[in-house]
């Protein structure tokens, strides 16, 4: 589950996708702090501290496409259609959807009609009950491009089956405007309490982007104000929002006395009394005030990882902190239309040290070398064999060996693009641009800062290689490898999100193939062999997965990370003492 | 000095105009595409970018977009400022309402609104340190000019010296992870309202008000230091002696009033520029002044309210120069406003 | 703080001036020393001289001849500086350089008064003219605000100022250079004190203003019956005024005489240099003034023998030892003049090379 955007992926160096790998309990290889559930049994009571540096962008279910803001919520005050389980120790279980406000996840024969039954007694926040319609107006303002932006409208606009007007844009407007309103309720009907979305293609991934994502949450229509409610909470969960929320400082979730556990599978504990997020704080500060631990500090928790100068600090904790993996994999792409000789590719491939960038990084502490684009807690996910033959460090001689073997020129010179204004970035490149220059080629660094991806989005750019950061949308590498390398979204203006402007016709109809998949293990499989093709072709380079050390503070009770929530603490068990 | 107020305010506003166009210009004329910064991961999706820029105005020219900014500045706007919509579904459109400085869709607010909200922050941030700045500089460099050459001038003076050679964020972080958070001399340093609670207010601010105290008390030490020096040498000073007045009164009466003068109108200033924020004390401590405000808006290329902290911080610098100048006529009797 | 003056006594010092029990002031050997990097500047080097009360006394030197720094050794301006002042000031009988900071205090303005010689720079500029006078008058006198005010109004009149009632709430860059001075005049008044030091007091006049306020001075002398000592590098200003005139060159006194001697039968090559460098009424107008060659001495290391010999037009090793021997000064002697040529032979220089000229 994704959840970060790209820009911001990169420029936090720290935060994103979906992970599964090890973690699955607290198996991971490398873990300092323990892993699993910590802290002791949660019991109800008291009050959670969330410190975070970045506020939340939006907090309008439809519009949320960041995964800390996706799950925070879905814990607290947005329940769905399904939701992913908590506390969940098996990584493929953490990710397969339950119901939530469903009495259960149906299946498509097709995979293009889905029927869900809404249970009873759910209600809002002023105790009306979540109807059908709640959610059929809930998705219906994706289509509102004129009044809203953000999400991950792209889903519910691309599948669901409304004609499309001659620009490519639905002929459904949206809720505000409702032209073409007919259109849609002929492709989302209800039923009584029950809802059927009708796509165009089949989709079966649908109950995995519903967990993942919150595009498809009810949305109250009296309630909705457009734009305006970006920060506005109406909820139908355990809390409620307590006053208003306020950008960059936050908010305070008070328990919602209209929520009725009964209706809940056992993910929502709703263990604290109070949840009060502060934005806006350094990390190195929340780092000292929970390692202080004054007053509520000492029940606080966050998504910042700790940074390198302060493990000292943070290591004698061992029972407040935690280290696993992110869902967040960084990567390097060539740019195909520069450097055309694919053996020139392998050898940059072969001569990057990621190892030594791991080591720029923190060390192990804060990322682990990666082998394949895809992150490997993802389902069906199956060793690259095609990185995993290169050493972590690299084998300089070995690639100049291939760019000899190949008779092209040397120096080779490399333009190396990425995003600047981070030191430990700048060293890391620094280390890059070492490997390579041993193996032969001349590296030039360019660091850009706001101007990156306006450079990177120009078709017809001078760089060799760009540097990206992805992760999933939700728990599948649909939200991967069609999204990155999918040749079909180049145009003679934008590369989309295929900054390498990688083509290759076989790889476009395999992507087609695979969407076709239902079984997200056997889609998983195919993405795999996907990514064998693209990386035989040295499409990209893999580097390292983002890790999450996490600290928290000594009084939280019921502390789990799991897949569930893109490995961000669970806000559904958590407790204080 | 009526007419010369009037004269002031009227060039004031011309480079208001001025200043806010420019802005507009340099929006969208620089290498970065501020559709981008609306839609994240979603800007790979094909035609977020279009419908986005669309949905913002952006893709009207930047003449007409600025007509509609002044057209908001008189009249108010709405946004989205669409007729169908107005019709079809009247709560999304937020109403602007005159003086309308824009509207900022990624905040949520109008930005006078915002500015409304954030100012009193960094007010009271400029005012705690200012009150610290001035007695703990001025004070010091008055004692070190009257022990000029001994032990406490060099201790003054070397002390500021060391806190001025730190960069702000530096004393800022150092304070707060210290004094706060380790040694817990100070409560956690958040902002209440004056209006809620003064006692929590005035104890909120008391770190970030010293950290941004500090990078000025050390430049005035070394002004009050000099002018105080420069003053006692002054004839008139030797005449104050020749009449056979105490040391009392030459200090504080004929000393003083010639050593302080500049420093007021400079002091003045500062404090107006402070009243616009101060970003790197309101990024450590994570309060949401104007400062903090301009920072976001900047690094997220958010125009609305870009063109608001301009103009608002071009405001206050205009009205405070002539607060200044008019303050010093007053002090100064030589100078004639003209 | 407590100055850094040196005090020596009294016995060891070579007089320039015949005692004068009853004098009003009388200076004995003072010397003021500055310590810097460069060296001791010897900005008085033993000087004496007396003002008897009532009188006038000139003192004549170009800048850096210690003619200011000598009066402000009076006032004890140097105290709290790192000047070394040594030798004795008697003020009637009391020494100026051994009482107290406070006592000292109380006597600046009250019995000694200076007039500066820049009134602009010298009065404070955020203060109304008026406000500076009261205050130099409430300092020493007891009384309510409005009775200095009216005191303040009576001095602006008495010298020369209009409308004293209203140009009192003026400020000092409202009024002209030579009221200015009037004004400092009155401030220095105020207090009738029996001596009145004025610094160059016309210097930074026009030479139209210089004039009156010369005329003011010497007026107000006679009504009040102080004693001034008039510091100045123009001859012609003491002319005016001056009983008895001391010449200063290079920190020490030169030549000393009554105001005629030292006109007419001046015995000093200095002395003559400062006459024929002075302007006057009946030399044609475009002549040009003849100033003195050369530049003045250095204090740290003052040219050996008679300090003036390397301007001097007369200097003449072989036969006086200009160079080699300190030209005595002989303070007994009603005329003394420092200077190595013989008395005779310097009448005959004069008479037949420098008069004729002058």
């Amino acid at each position: 589950m994704n959840r970060t955007k790209a820009s911001s992926v990169i420029a936090l160096s720290a935060v994103a996708v979906l992970g599964l790998s090890a973690c699955g309990g607290g198996t991971t290889g490398n873990n300092n702090g323990d892993t699993g559930a910590t802290g002791g049994a949660a019991t109800a009571g008291g009050d959670l501290l969330y410190l975070t540096k970045r506020p939340a962008e939006h907090l309008d279910p439809q519009r949320m496409y960041i995964g800390r803001d996706i799950f925070t919520t879905g814990r607290t005050v947005y329940r769905s259609l399904f939701q992913f389980p908590a506390g969940e120790k098996d990584a493929t279980k953490a990710q397969t959807p339950i119901p939530d406000i469903a009495t259960e996840v149906p299946t498509s024969s097709d995979g293009k009609t889905w029927t869900v039954t809404l249970k009873e007694g759910v209600k809002w926040q002023d105790g009306k009950d979540v109807v059908c319609e709640d959610f059929k107006y809930g998705v219906s303002r994706a289509f509102a491009y004129d009044v809203l932006d953000g999400g991950p409208f792209q889903y519910p606009t691309q599948y669901l089956d409304i004609p499309k007007d001659k620009d490519g844009s639905p002929a459904y407007k949206g809720p505000y405007s409702k032209k073409g309103q007919a259109l849609f309720d002929k492709a989302v009907t209800c039923k009584g309490n029950e809802i059927t979305y009708k796509f165009n293609k089949p989709w079966g991934d649908f109950p995995l982007a519903v967990a993942g994502l919150r595009v498809f949450d009810p949305y109250r229509e009296d309630q909705d104000k457009g734009a305006k409610n970006n920060f506005v909470i109406f909820s139908n969960g355990p809390y409620k929002l307590d006053g208003t929320w306020t950008k960059g400082k936050g908010g305070k979730f008070v328990r919602n006395d209209q929520y009725d556990p009964k209706t809940d599978e056992g993910t929502r504990q709703a263990n604290p009394d109070t949840i009060t997020f502060e934005e806006g704080v350094d990390e190195s500060i929340i780092t000292d005030r929970i390692v202080a631990g004054a007053g509520n500090d000492a029940n606080a928790i966050t998504d910042r990882v700790v940074r390198p100068p302060s493990y000292s600090k943070v290591e004698p904790l061992k029972d407040q902190t935690t280290l696993v993996d992110s869902p967040y994999v960084f990567y390097l792409v060539p740019n195909m239309s520069r450097v055309k000789d694919v053996n020139v590719r392998k050898a940059l491939a072969t001569a990057t040290d990621n190892e030594g960038w791991v080591g720029a990084l923190g060390g192990d502490k804060a990322a682990v070398a990666a082998t394949s684009i895809i992150n490997p807690s993802l389902p069906g996910f199956q060793e690259n064999p095609i990185f995993s033959k290169i050493p972590a460090a690299g084998d300089p001689a070995a690639a100049k060996k291939i760019l000899t073997d190949a008779g092209v020129k040397m120096p080779y010179p490399i333009k190396l693009t990425y995003q600047g204004g981070d030191p430990t970035l700048d060293k890391a490149m620094g280390v890059i641009k070492e490997g390579w220059d041993k193996a032969g080629f001349k590296t030039s660094l360019d660091p850009l800062t706001e101007t990156y991806y306006d450079i990177v989005n120009k078709p017809n750019n001078d760089s060799d290689v760009f540097q990206g950061g992805w992760g999933s949308d939700y728990p599948s590498a649909a939200t991967v490898i069609p999204l990155l390398f999918d040749s079909r979204q180049l145009s003679a203006s934008q590369v989309g999100n295929n900054y390498g402007q990688y083509k290759n016709k076989a790889v476009d109809q395999a992507i087609d193939k695979a969407a076709l998949i239902t079984d997200p293990i056997k889609a998983g499989e195919a993405y795999s062999a996907i990514d064998k093709t693209i990386s035989e072709d040295y499409g990209y380079i893999p580097n390292y997965i983002q890790r999450f050390y996490f600290i928290r503070g000594k009084n939280v009770t019921g502390y789990e990370q799991t897949e569930a929530t893109s490995m961000f603490a669970d806000l559904g068990t958590v407790g204080v003492k | 000095m009526y007419a010369y107020v009037i004269r002031r305010l009227f060039s004031g506003l011309v480079m208001l105009i001025v200043m806010s166009f420019a802005t507009f210009l340099m929006f969208f004329n620089g290498a970065v595409d501020p559709v981008r910064y609306t839609c994240g991961k979603a800007c790979g999706v094909p035609g977020v970018l279009e419908r986005n820029r669309a949905m913002l105005g952006y893709d009207d020219p930047v003449p007409v977009q600025y007509a509609k900014f002044v057209k908001g500045v008189f009249v108010g706007r709405d946004f989205p400022d669409d007729p169908a919509l107005r019709k079809s579904a009247p709560e999304t459109i937020a109403r602007c309402d005159a003086p309308c400085l824009g509207y900022s869709p990624k905040e949520n607010s109008t930005v006078t609104s915002m500015l409304a909200e954030r100012a009193p922050i960094s007010a009271s941030l400029a005012v705690a340190a200012f009150i610290m700045w001035i007695a703990f500089g001025v004070g010091g460099g008055i004692v070190a000019a009257l022990y000029k050459g001994r032990w406490p001038d060099k201790l003054i003076v070397g002390t500021a010296l060391i806190f001025y050679a730190f960069p702000t964020f530096f004393i800022g972080l150092f304070l707060y992870k210290f004094v706060a958070i380790k040694w817990e001399l100070t409560p956690q340093p958040v902002y209440t309202a004056f209006t809620e609670d003064p006692v929590a207010w005035a104890m909120g601010l008391f770190l970030p008000g010293l950290t941004l105290a500090l990078f000025y008390i050390a430049g005035y030490i070394r002004l009050t230091r000099s002018y105080v020096i420069e003053a006692a040498s002054e004839d008139y000073l030797r005449t104050a002696k020749a009449k056979g007045l105490d040391k009392r009164t030459i200090l504080w009466k004929h000393t003083m009033r010639s050593a302080l003068t500049p420093l007021i109108t400079l002091a003045a200033l500062d404090f107006a520029g402070l009243l616009g924020g101060a970003i790197i004390t309101e990024t450590v401590f994570n309060y949401q002044g104007l400062g903090k405000l301009a920072v976001d808006a900047a690094t997220t290329w958010d125009l609305p309210v870009t063109v608001g902290i301009v103009l608002t911080l071009s405001t206050i610098v205009i009205l405070a120069n002539i607060i200044v100048d008019v303050l010093y006529a007053v002090i100064d009797p030589r100078v004639k406003l003209a | 703080m407590i100055g850094r003056a040196h005090h020596a006594p009294s016995s060891t010092v070579a007089l320039d001036a015949p005692r004068d029990e009853s004098a009003l002031l009388r200076v004995e050997g003072l010397k003021v020393h500055f310590p810097t990097e460069d060296g001791l500047v010897k900005a008085v080097d033993g000087l004496s001289y007396t003002v008897p009360a009532g009188r006038t006394l000139g003192i004549v030197g170009e800048s850096g001849s210690g003619k200011s720094v000598s009066s402000q050794a009076i006032m004890g301006l140097h105290r709290g500086s790192r000047a070394q002042v040594s030798g004795n000031i008697f003020f009637d009988s009391t020494d100026l350089l051994q009482i107290g900071d406070e006592q000292l205090r109380r006597m600046r303005g009250r019995d000694i008064a200076m007039v500066f010689q820049d009134p602009l720079s010298a009065l404070h500029p955020y203060y109304t003219v008026g406000n500076q006078i009261m205050e130099a008058y409430r300092v020493h006198h007891n009384v309510s605000k409005s009775a200095a005010r009216t005191r303040t109004i009576e001095m602006l009149d008495r010298v020369g100022i209009p409308n004293p009632d209203k140009r009192i709430d003026q400020y000092p860059h409202e009024f002209s250079g030579g009221m200015r001075q009037r004004a400092m005049i009155a401030m220095a008044l105020i207090n009738d004190p029996r001596l009145i030091i004025a610094d160059e007091p016309t210097t930074a006049l026009d030479v139209t203003v210089q004039a009156q306020i010369l005329e003011l001075l010497v007026g107000l002398q006679e009504e009040f019956g102080s004693s001034i000592i008039i510091i100045t590098h123009d001859l012609g200003v003491v002319a005016e005024m001056a009983h008895e005139i001391l010449v200063m060159y290079g920190g020490k006194a030169v030549e000393r005489g009554s105001a005629d001697e030292v006109f007419y039968t001046p015995g000093h090559p200095y002395t003559w240099g400062l006459l024929s460098s002075m302007p006057r009424m009946d030399r044609a107008r475009l002549e040009r003034l003849r100033p003195i060659a050369g530049n003045p001495p250095s204090l740290i290391n003052p040219p050996s023998g008679c300090a003036f010999h390397p301007r001097c037009p007369f200097m003449d090793e072989a036969k006086y030892h200009c160079v080699s021997q300190v030209p005595v000064f002989n303070p007994e002697l009603p005329h003394p003049v420092r200077c190595a040529i013989p008395e005779g032979e310097r009448h005959v220089i004069f008479e037949q090379k420098v008069k004729p000229s002058l």
